[in-house]
Parts: C-alpha cells; sequence; structure tokens
C-alpha cells in the first residue's frame, strides 16, 4: 500500500488500514474503459475512427500502436475528452462519460509536447489541476512533495519551466499529471522528442511507476520496439481500425495480417500458391509447418532460421547463396537468395561460424516456427 | 585600411541619423529650461517655465483631459481588443484574411480621413437623437476605435506564440471555462496586455488630429491647447510642456517595450 501516492491515510489515520483494500479495489474498478463502435470523421474526407470496439481492463499497461494518421492519436484524444466521436459510446469504469467534458473526467494525459504552463514554476504546474479541484494549499503542499519524491524529482520543483532539459519536462508532465492520482493516465508519444539513450531510460522509469501504482496506462506509439517493451497488451490501429489485439509476443509472432506484420517489422512473407494439408508451395520452395492454417500468406521470422554451410538434404531445408551480410556484433543479419525470391535471416553471434557474402549455405526452418497470415 | 575607414564612416552615419531624430526634441527641452523668454539665446538654466505651468488653469485642465481620455479609452480598447485578438486566434485557421484586414484598416488609414469620418458620424448621431455631443464621450470612442487594431494585434501575436496543447492540458486538468481563463490564459497574456495598455495610452497622449475633429469646446487636451497656444507664437511654456510629454511617453512606450520582450518568462 506504500505504493499509492495518496495522502488521505496519513491525513486520517482513523481511515486505515480497514478501508484500505476496499479502496484499491474500487480505484481498480474505476479504471477499466469499454469503447463501443467509435467512429470519427474529420471535414468531409477524413476517417480518423471507422467503427473501434476495445476493453482495457484495470491496472494494464495499454498501447495503442501504428503510423501516423492511423487513428491512434484521435482514439487517445476521445479518451481525454478533448475530441468527441460522431458515433459510439465510451465508459470508463462502467460509467459513460461519452459526453462528458474533460475537465469532468478521472483522466489525465501525459502530452507529446509536455505542456508545461510557461507562466508557472515547476511546482505550481504540478499543483495546477488539485488546484482547479478546489484542493487547499496545504494539502495541495502535500501531494505535490509525495509525487516529487515519488518520481525523484530531487531539487527540479524550484525550477522555472525554461530551466529544464527534455528529459525533466517529460517527468515533471508525468509527476503532473500522476499527482491527480486518475483512474487512467493516457500518454501522447511522451518519449518520441528524446535521444534513443535518454529514451531508454525513461521506458524503463515509466514501465516501474505503471507497475508500481498499478494504474491503468493508455500509451500511444508508433515504435513498434517501444510497444513490445512496455505494454500488457498492443492494439495495432490502421486507417481507423484495430487490425489485431494482443500481448506482444502474440502480436509479433502471430500477426493476423500482412500490414501487421510488415508494421512489427516482418519482411519475409511469401504468398502460398498450392498447399496440400500442412505442405505449403512458395516461391521459396516447398516447407512443412506445424499448423498452416487457413492464411494464403507464409510467415519466416528472420531470428527462426539457421544457416548450415553447403547444401545439406532434410526436411525444411533450402539452398541459399549469401548476398549479404551486415555485422552488429552480437548478431548478424543476412540477405539470402533462393532462385528468384530474397529472405531475411538474423543469425546470434555465439562463437559460430557466420557465412560470408558470396557462400552457398542451406537455410533451415522448424515448423512451428512458420505461421500463415492473410492479406 | 579601407575597410577601417568604411567602419567610421558608418558609425558616423548612425550617430548623424540619431541627431536628425533626436536634435529637435533637445533643443525643445534644452529651452523649456532656458532662464530668459528668448527662443533664439540660452541665457541660463531656470525652472521657471515648469512653475508657470503649474499656475496656468487652461494647461492643468488640458492635461487631467489627456489622462482621462488616455486612461479610458485605454482600458476600454483593451478589453475589446483583448477579446478580438483572442476571437482571431481560435478562428486563425477559417479563411477570415478579409475580416482581419478590417481591423488593420484603421491603423493604415490617414488620421485626418479618420478623423472626419468620426466628426461627422458623431454629428449625425447627435441631430438625430440627442446623444453623443460632442466632449472626451465623443473623444473617447474615437480613440478606442483607433487603440482596439493594436490591441488586437498584441494579444493575437502572443496566442500564435503559445504551445496550442497548453489550452488541452488545462482542460485536462481539470479547469473549467472560467477558470481556464482567470489561471490560464490571463496570466499567460499578462506581459501583452500590460504592453498593450501603455501601447494604447502612447497613441492617445500623442494623438492631435483625431482629436481635434471630436472635441468639444470644453474637452482640449494638451496637444489641441498647444496648438492654439502656438498661434500666438511660441512660448517657453510650451517648450515645457512638450518636455513633459516627450518624458511621459518615453516611459510609456519603454514599459510597452520591456514587456512585449517578455516573451515564455
Amino acid at each position: 500500500m506504500s505504493d499509492t501516492i495518496a495522502t488521505e491515510a496519513t491525513e486520517s489515520p482513523g481511515a486505515r488500514p480497514a478501508g484500505e483494500t476496499t479502496q484499491a479495489e474500487a480505484t481498480r474498478e474505476a479504471s477499466s474503459i469499454e469503447m463501443k463502435g467509435l467512429h470519427k470523421r474529420f471535414g468531409r474526407d477524413t476517417v480518423a475512427l471507422d467503427g473501434v470496439d476495445l476493453t482495457i481492463e484495470p491496472g494494464e499497461f495499454f498501447t495503442l500502436l501504428g503510423p501516423s494518421g492511423c487513428g491512434k492519436t484521435t482514439l487517445l484524444r476521445i479518451l481525454a475528452g478533448l475530441e468527441e466521436a460522431d458515433d459510439g459510446r465510451l465508459a470508463i469504469g462502467g460509467r459513460d462519460i461519452t459526453e462528458v467534458p474533460p475537465h469532468k473526467r478521472s483522466v489525465n494525459t501525459v502530452f507529446q509536447s509536455y505542456a508545461l504552463f510557461p507562466h508557472l514554476s515547476v511546482r505550481e504546474n504540478l499543483a495546477f489541476g488539485l488546484k482547479m479541484r478546489g484542493m487547499s494549499p496545504a494539502r495541495r503542499e502535500a501531494r505535490v512533495a509525495k509525487i516529487a519524491e515519488f518520481i525523484q524529482l530531487g531539487d527540479l520543483v524550484d525550477r522555472r519551466i525554461d530551466q529544464l532539459s527534455g528529459g525533466q519536462r517529460q517527468r515533471i508532465a508525468l509527476a503532473r499529471a500522476l499527482v491527480n492520482e486518475p483512474d487512467v493516465l493516457l500518454l501522447d508519444e511522451p518519449l518520441s522528442a528524446l535521444d534513443a539513450g535518454l529514451r531508454s531510460q525513461l521506458q524503463v522509469e515509466l514501465l516501474r511507476v505503471q507497475k508500481r501504482l498499478g494504474m491503468t496506462f493508455v500509451f500511444v506509439t508508433h515504435d513498434q520496439q517501444e510497444a513490445m517493451v512496455m505494454s500488457d497488451r498492443i492494439a495495432v490501429l490502421n486507417g481507423g481500425v484495430i487490425q489485431q489485439v494482443g500481448p506482444p509476443r502474440q502480436v509479433y509472432e502471430h500477426p493476423v495480417n500482412a500490414f501487421v506484420a510488415r508494421f512489427m517489422g516482418h519482411d519475409n512473407l511469401y504468398p502460398i500458391t498450392a498447399r496440400d494439408g500442412d505442405r505449403l508451395t512458395t516461391s521459396l520452395g516447398e516447407l512443412t509447418a506445424e499448423e498452416a492454417g487457413q492464411g494464403e500468406l507464409l510467415l519466416i521470422r528472420p531470428e527462426t532460421l539457421d544457416l548450415l554451410p553447403g547444401e545439406v538434404a532434410g526436411e525444411n531445408h533450402l539452398p541459399a547463396v549469401v548476398s549479404e551480410r551486415l555485422y552488429r556484433g552480437s548478431h548478424a543479419e543476412y540477405r539470402l537468395e533462393i532462385g528468384a525470391s530474397t529472405l531475411q535471416a538474423t543469425l546470434n553471434n555465439r562463437g559460430r561460424h557466420l557465412p560470408e557474402v558470396g557462400d552457398r549455405v542451406t537455410v533451415s526452418v522448424a515448423p512451428e516456427d512458420l505461421v500463415t497470415l492473410s492479406e | 585600411m579601407r575597410k577601417r575607414t568604411l567602419k567610421r564612416g558608418l558609425t558616423g552615419f548612425w550617430w548623424f541619423t540619431l541627431a536628425f531624430l533626436y536634435l529637435p526634441l533637445a533643443v525643445v527641452v534644452l529651452f523649456s529650461f532656458n532662464a530668459s523668454n528668448s527662443a533664439a539665446t540660452f541665457t541660463g538654466i531656470s525652472l521657471r517655465w515648469y512653475g508657470r505651468l503649474m499656475g496656468n488653469e487652461e494647461i492643468l485642465s488640458a492635461f487631467a483631459n489627456s489622462m482621462i481620455l488616455a486612461i479610458t479609452s485605454s482600458v476600454i480598447a483593451l478589453g475589446v481588443g483583448c477579446l478580438i485578438g483572442y476571437g482571431m486566434y481560435r478562428h486563425r485557421h477559417r479563411k477570415l484574411g478579409w475580416l482581419i484586414v478590417l481591423i488593420y484598416l484603421p491603423i493604415v488609414l490617414p488620421d485626418i480621413v479618420f478623423g472626419i469620418s468620426e466628426m461627422t458620424f458623431f454629428v449625425q448621431i447627435h441631430r438625430l437623437t440627442g446623444l453623443l455631443q460632442p466632449g472626451l464621450g465623443t473623444m473617447i470612442i474615437a480613440h478606442i476605435t483607433f487603440q482596439i487594431p493594436f490591441v488586437a494585434l498584441i494579444v493575437y501575436s502572443r496566442f500564435v506564440g503559445l504551445d496550442p496543447t497548453l489550452f488541452e492540458a488545462a482542460k485536462d486538468l481539470y479547469a473549467t471555462p472560467v477558470k481556464r481563463v482567470v489561471h490560464f490564459m490571463l496570466p499567460t497574456i499578462k506581459p501583452a496586455l500590460i504592453s498593450a495598455f501603455f501601447l494604447s495610452f502612447t497613441l492617445s497622449v500623442d494623438d492631435f488630429v483625431i482629436s481635434f475633429f471630436t472635441a468639444g469646446p470644453e474637452s482640449a487636451t494638451l496637444p489641441i491647447y498647444i496648438w492654439g497656444a502656438i498661434k500666438k507664437g511660441v512660448s517657453p511654456e510650451i517648450n515645457a510642456i512638450a518636455t513633459l510629454m516627450i518624458g511621459a511617453v518615453a516611459l510609456a512606450a519603454l514599459i510597452s517595450l520591456v514587456f512585449s520582450r517578455r516573451r515564455q518568462a
């Protein structure tokens, strides 16, 4: 319980500890999100959301992933109340809030540009939401002190906004939203303005904060790596429609269609030209899958492949020529030619022989690693 | 060597331009402290003309009129112009080009055309309704009309310089529409408002042409008084008034400048 940032308990000692669990459970329940048939159109021709149904569980780190213009930001803005859906319903904690204005929603946002008020100090920025809700200065002060300690802001609270670096602003923006203890926290590409090193550091920090608070986080990003690192579940969006919802491994290893597969970084997609049970014919040759499924595309993940020197006969063995090798230290990325087709492979560098450009090799893949999907 | 000569030449040109701009003012200031009433020879430093000002009821009343006019019109123009500036910002994505031009037109319109139009308009209204008797009231209205565009422009450009997400952050952090104005918008544009007020103030104190056409017999401001007095010849008293006005306007302009430079402080 030390993980809540509430100060109510310390201010009214009589209320604990009996009331705590029930309060925590109530918070959990209050933070589920249900979206039904959400539609949004901008102007006459731009469809931002085309019927979105989605349920987000309490305490989940949920990511909306997709390319720019896919509708992920619009969906987040509808959750915040900054945009109104043309059609459909939205409920948080079982309460319909479709028409509730943003200032009456127990939802806070970490904006991409951070949106810290330039006329206020860091401390005043942190207290802004509490002040608007009419909390007394003494209680505000206590809550701000507590969140500053929780996010480890140190002496940042006494700075002016223009004295902060990008990473510091990001953490202040996070603290300014969390201090209100919303049912749901929304994050609109909060790390996209930061350089790579700081970014991965803050990814870890953000994840720890979410796990400790058990708060529902809805996170928007276009970076599939970031989505996989952070999320309990991911929804992949394209053209205002949800393509797939699932845990990172499922979305990465079993994409439901070519769009999701390509967006998750897969290039090895081959049309199935003929099939006999689990035996599939593609431009690469004949391959046997464990469970072929009904899809008309074969997906071969680069990291599931093995390269054997020379020509080795066997099931799911394909003769190939190395046309490109990118050595990356921990692993090497290969481009292989099989007839008129090309295939990407990734080999872990664990002291084994790494074939070189021009080498003749045999590609080997296990039947259980082959997945089919539809276009 | 040639580069050095050029540099010296340009520096000289800078000082020449400054002299060109400020020498006439300097002469007025100097002669306001002249001990004699000669406009040609400086005989010694004295404050007698400033003392004479204090005893001149006509000048004191003109000064009072100028202040009432400048402060009242600036306050009202600030309120109206602020709303217009915000409206222009809110609807900046719409195609409002010609409307914006209508707001700016008074800035470039010749004062004399503006003054005559205002006068004609007020006379017609007065003839029909008995309202708008020429006097401080009509002058205040006329001054507001030429101050509004400046206020609107300053407020608008302050809003444009802000991150638009700030408005959403205020909503997201539980601020009702009224609280957004009080706790976010007004404090954020405060430097712009102060700057706009002092600019309006100087515009009003400076104005002669429009004031002249819209004034009544009892509402002479300092510029109108000076114009009347000068027909009898330039007296050292006029120099003293002019010096005080230079000081007041310079101060107001300086305040306006300081606050307009306070960007995202």
